[in-house]
């Protein structure tokens, strides 16, 4: 099987690819920008908390509770009709995605801030030391060490939330996957290469935040 | 010479803080006693400028704080007289993901001094508190006593003029309790001036320069600390019998 799997793979590379690409564009798009805009956002959240902070949590209890396919779909379909647009379903997706994963890593950097325990600052306070290095040495190490592990799993979520695009047509790695197991009909092949696929990209990523989180989080608790 | 003038504070309509006045000059000892509830951790966030006053005026050396705050003259508080002025909690508050003498170093290497600048004075503290032994472990990881001397080694490695201590004792045991209260007396004599907040009647009666009374929010008796041989007040001499009875 895994021969098979391999010899699709190669016979079909050039169509795997493209859709690879697609798929860590769309990725690398959807990472960085809300990787950017959600920590500002989060940033801005706890800093104004009665303006931006109360527009990201509910903007993140609003898109929680709507599934992300209905609001892809919202965006390509009737969004698109309504203002009597065409995009091309790669931005549509890419955007859905990314405006979803801004508001996700806004809202979990928003929580991390506000629940920052005061008195670490209020020491450093007391102690003379400068804004500057407080943030640096103390809230800086603290926050990573609470919001990286999550985070990273996120962006785990948002790679595999990725696969949604198929549906309106974008010609990411699934799509393309499908349109192969069409034409042959080898659906246990195509579909074990696909998860191999995502495999080999979740778990650096994965290990990386089981090996951050060993490494930087040591407990801290009081006993 | 640390002088606060008739500070009060409220807290949802409740007075905590009823008109406190209070000078310390460095190299003395203020003993701030009272039963729990009785205004004495508001009093050292007042004068340690953590919280603003309602009413009143707090000098620190030349520098003068006057309350209500006025925000023309920037948000409350703007720059604060730290670490001339430190405090060291009850709670501590030792940064969690730094060693010991990461914690003690921290404050005086972000204020531009260099490790090696403060070797020496670093290596007398831990001579002085026993601390070679778990310096390098983390707050979780060493006892309340050992926590506890690391917080005030923190604050004394930065030089201040005025510490404010707040039941720093508290969790302690009693051979834990007698090595601060030992130091107490050294500190004073490098000049600090000190607010101690404590139960440590013994404390008070042998060290203490001045003793503050305190119940309700507001001074009952205050004088050296003959006054508790001797005290005025009959909320003074319950306090000390009850506390004699439970000692």
């Amino acid at each position: 099987m895994f021969l098979t799997a391999a010899q699709i793979l190669w016979e079909y590379r050039e169509a795997f690819l493209k859709g690879l690409a697609v798929t860590l564009e769309m990725s690398a798009i959807i990472w960085s920008v809300g990787i950017v805009l959600g920590f500002t956002l989060g940033w801005l959240g706890a800093t104004y908390r009665d303006s931006v902070g109360q527009v990201v949590r509910w903007t993140s209890f609003v898109l929680g509770g709507v599934p992300i396919l209905v609001f892809l779909f919202w965006l390509h379909y009737p969004a698109q009709a309504m203002f009597n647009l065409v995009i091309d379903p790669f931005y549509t997706a890419t955007f859905t995605f990314t405006v979803i994963n801004v508001v996700a890593i806004a809202e979990l950097v928003r929580g991390a801030l506000m629940d920052f325990p005061q008195q670490y600052l209020t020491a450093a306070k007391v102690c003379g030391v400068p804004a500057r290095q407080t943030f640096l040495r103390i809230q800086l190490p603290l926050l990573l060490r609470g919001v990286i592990p999550a985070l990273l799993m996120l962006q785990i979520v948002m790679l595999h939330t990725t696969l949604f695009a198929s549906l309106i047509s974008v010609e990411e790695i699934f799509r393309i996957a499908q349109r192969i197991n069409a034409l042959i009909y080898k659906p246990v092949e195509i579909y074990t290469a696909l998860g191999v696929f995502f495999l080999a990209v979740s778990l650096p990523v994965n290990g990386f935040a089981l090996w951050f989180k060993a490494r930087y989080t040591r407990d801290t608790s009081e006993n | 010479m640390l002088t606060a003038t008739n500070l009060s504070k409220n807290y949802q309509g409740h007075k905590v803080l009823k008109g406190v006045s209070l000078s310390l000059k460095p190299g003395e000892i203020t003993t701030v006693l009272g039963p729990s509830g009785s205004g004495k951790t508001t009093l050292l966030k007042l004068l340690s400028l953590l919280e603003a006053a309602d009413a009143g005026s707090l000098m620190v050396d030349e520098k003068i704080y006057n309350f209500p705050w006025d925000d023309r003259g920037g948000a409350y508080p703007l720059v604060g007289p730290w670490p001339k002025l430190t405090v060291v909690f009850q709670q501590l508050f030792l940064w969690p993901h730094l060693t010991l003498r990461e914690n003690i170093l921290l404050p005086v290497l972000a204020r531009g001094a260099t490790e090696a600048s403060v070797k020496k004075d670093l290596a007398e503290l831990v001579d002085i508190m026993e601390m070679g032994e778990f310096l390098d472990r983390y707050p979780n990881q060493v006892s309340g006593g050992q926590k506890q001397r690391a917080a005030l080694a923190r604050a004394i490695l930065l030089k201040p003029q005025y510490l404010l201590l707040d039941e720093i004792t508290s969790a302690l045991d009693v051979i834990q309790v007698a090595k601060i209260v030992e130091l107490l007396p050294l500190l004073a004599k490098r000049g600090i001036g000190m607010v101690l907040v404590t139960h440590l009647l013994n404390f008070a009666r042998k060290t203490a320069d001045n003793v503050l009374y305190m119940e309700n929010g507001a001074v009952v008796e205050e004088g050296a600390r003959s006054i508790l041989a001797k005290p005025k007040s009959k909320q003074l001499r319950a306090f000390l019998q009850a506390a004699d009875k439970a000692s």
